[in-house]
C-alpha cells in the first residue's frame, strides 16, 4: 500500500501528485473502528452499571 | 404553552438549523462528486463539484461571520469552560467534532480555489502555469487529505448523532428546542444562558 501518488515533472523529477487513494479504505475502517470501539465501551459500560 | 417553553429550550435557530443541514448536503454532494470517480464510477463530476465547492464557500463566509458578530464564540472553544464541572452549550467531543471540520472545510476550500485556478471555470480563466507543478502536488495532496479527513469525520458524526442517549442534540438539530432536563444531565445551564 502506498501512501502518495507520484508523476514526474518536464525533467525527469519525481513529485509528488497528492494522497495515494489506497488510503481511502483506511479512512472508512478508522471510522468504523472508532464506531465499533465506542459501542464496546458503551456496551461495557452499560453492563456495569447494571443496564 | 408557557409550561412547554419552561420545559424545553431553543439549542439552535432556524438559520444555524438550515445552515447545517444545507452544509451537510453540499459536504455530501462534495463528496460524492470527488470520491465516486476515485471508486471507478465515472460521470461528468467537475462541474458539480466546483459549483458545490462555491457553494460550501458562502456557506463557510456566512457561519463565520454569524459566529463572530451574532454569536458566542465561546461556546465553541476549547479553553475556558468557566469553571464547574458541566460545559456549557457544546461538550468537549462536540467542541472537537466541530474543530475537525472546521479544519478539514477550511482546508478543502482554501486548496478548492487554487484547484479551480489549475482546472478553469467560468469565473477563473485556467492557468495550470500559475503554479510549479510541485506546489500543484502539495495543493492536491492537502485537498486529498481533508477529503479523507471528511469520509472519518463523516461516518463518526453521523454515528453519534444517531446514538439514542445523543437523541436530544439530533431533535434540537432538527426541531431547534431540547429538553431542559435531558440537557441539564450534561451541561450547565447556566453557562449556556451566559452564552459560553
Amino acid at each position: 500500500m502506498s501512501i502518495l501518488r507520484f508523476g514526474h515533472d518536464a525533467w525527469g523529477e519525481r513529485i509528488v501528485n497528492g494522497i495515494s487513494w489506497d488510503l481511502l479504505p483506511v479512512a472508512f475502517w478508522a471510522g468504523v473502528a472508532v464506531i465499533v470501539g465506542h459501542l464496546i465501551w458503551r456496551a461495557v459500560r452499560g453492563r456495569r452499571n447494571g443496564g | 404553552m408557557a409550561s412547554h417553553d419552561n420545559d424545553t429550550v431553543l439549542r439552535h435557530a432556524g438559520f444555524d438549523r438550515a445552515f447545517h443541514w444545507i452544509n451537510a448536503v453540499v459536504v455530501l454532494l462534495l463528496m460524492v462528486t470527488g470520491l465516486l470517480p476515485v471508486l471507478g464510477v465515472n460521470f461528468a463530476w467537475v462541474k458539480i463539484h466546483w459549483i458545490s465547492g462555491v457553494l460550501l464557500t458562502a456557506l463557510i463566509v456566512l457561519h463565520i461571520v454569524r459566529a463572530l458578530f451574532w454569536q458566542s464564540v465561546r461556546t465553541i472553544a476549547l479553553g475556558g469552560s468557566g469553571g464547574g464541572s458541566l460545559p456549557g452549550k457544546y461538550t468537549m467531543p462536540q467542541k472537537l467534532m466541530h474543530l475537525g471540520w472546521m479544519l478539514t472545510i477550511l482546508v478543502v476550500i482554501i486548496t478548492g480555489w487554487f484547484l479551480m485556478k489549475k482546472a478553469g471555470v467560468p469565473f477563473f480563466e485556467r492557468d495550470p502555469y500559475a503554479l510549479s507543478l510541485r506546489t500543484w502536488g502539495v495543493m492536491t495532496l492537502l485537498h486529498d487529505l481533508a477529503s479523507l479527513a471528511a469520509v472519518f469525520l463523516l461516518l463518526v458524526h453521523v454515528y453519534f448523532g444517531l446514538l439514542p442517549e445523543k437523541r436530544e442534540y439530533l431533535r434540537a438539530m432538527l426541531t431547534g428546542r431540547a429538553s431542559r432536563a435531558v440537557l441539564a444531565q450534561d451541561h450547565d445551564l447556566e453557562k449556556v444562558e451566559r452564552g459560553e
